[in-house]
């Protein structure tokens, strides 16, 4: 898995590319929490180059929403390949993480 | 049960580790690559390499824990049936699938959503424990 990271407008970006499974979610899980040491924890992790998501990521994914809010923060995700918001809908984190079809909306929101 | 067309099955063995598990979606893509006018291709290729890769998750951290060892996999395509059947080997320790407990789906959880996305994404989950000869059976109707 590749990652690359940004920032913008106190947002730290997270694009992530390839395969994001149990192999992958360790690296995954150190760059989000490498994003969460800079306060604000706001970050934003684009998905639109990932095709493939198991369990362990969602996971993952979940303990970086759950710790971005003990730290004031907040994780939300953008531009969902298809297949992969399917597994969003099926264990219903679709209703947990704020989720936005494009990474300027994801970015501009935590402006509000 | 009648025995499966073995004209349409194509075996794998791989190591139990996490390692190697996306060489399933590869082998799964390219049998079904074959059939014609399937509806929902792109989707139901996810759907099938998931929960298969969910299943040998399973079979990595619980069946072996740790120890190394070896699954066995056959994909066959039973062109009679419309079904796309997974069998997987392992010889591992084996599990009770009545203990595991479902996700709580109303709040975020930090695990346990492997064997549910298997459930929810296959038309028939069977596992068949016997210490060091455990047996899945996945089925998809296509």
């Amino acid at each position: 898995m590749e990652i690359n990271v940004r920032s913008a407008e106190n947002v730290k970006i997270l694009e992530l590319a390839g395969r994001f499974d149990t192999y992958t979610a360790d690296t995954a899980r150190q760059s989000i929490e490498q994003a969460m040491a800079e306060e604000p924890a706001n970050i934003v992790v684009n998905l639109e180059k990932v095709d493939f998501v198991d369990s362990t990521a969602l996971a993952t994914l979940v303990h970086g929403l759950k710790r971005s809010r003990e730290l004031q923060g907040d994780l939300r995700l953008c531009h969902l390949q298809q297949s992969v918001r399917m597994v969003f809908e099926l264990t219903r984190l679709d209703r947990f993480f704020e989720i936005f079809a494009r990474e300027d909306e994801a970015v501009q929101a935590f402006a509000r | 049960m009648n025995p499966l067309p073995l004209t349409n099955t194509v075996r794998l063995e791989l190591p139990a580790i996490h390692k190697y598990l996306n060489v399933i979606g590869a082998c799964i893509r390219a049998m079904l690559d074959r059939e014609q006018g399937l509806p929902g291709q792109e989707s139901l290729f996810y759907n099938i390499e998931l929960a298969v890769h969910e299943a040998c998750t399973n079979i990595v951290e619980h069946a072996y824990a740790g120890i190394s060892g070896r699954i066995d996999i056959a994909f066959t395509l039973d062109e009679s049936l419309r079904q796309f059947i997974i069998e997987l080997n392992d010889r591992g320790q084996s599990f009770s699938l009545s203990d595991v407990v479902a996700p709580d789906l109303s709040q975020p959880q930090t695990s346990g959503y492997g064997l549910f996305l298997v459930n929810q994404l296959m038309d028939e989950v069977t596992y068949f424990p016997q210490q060091g000869n455990n047996r899945w059976r996945l089925v998809k109707n296509i």
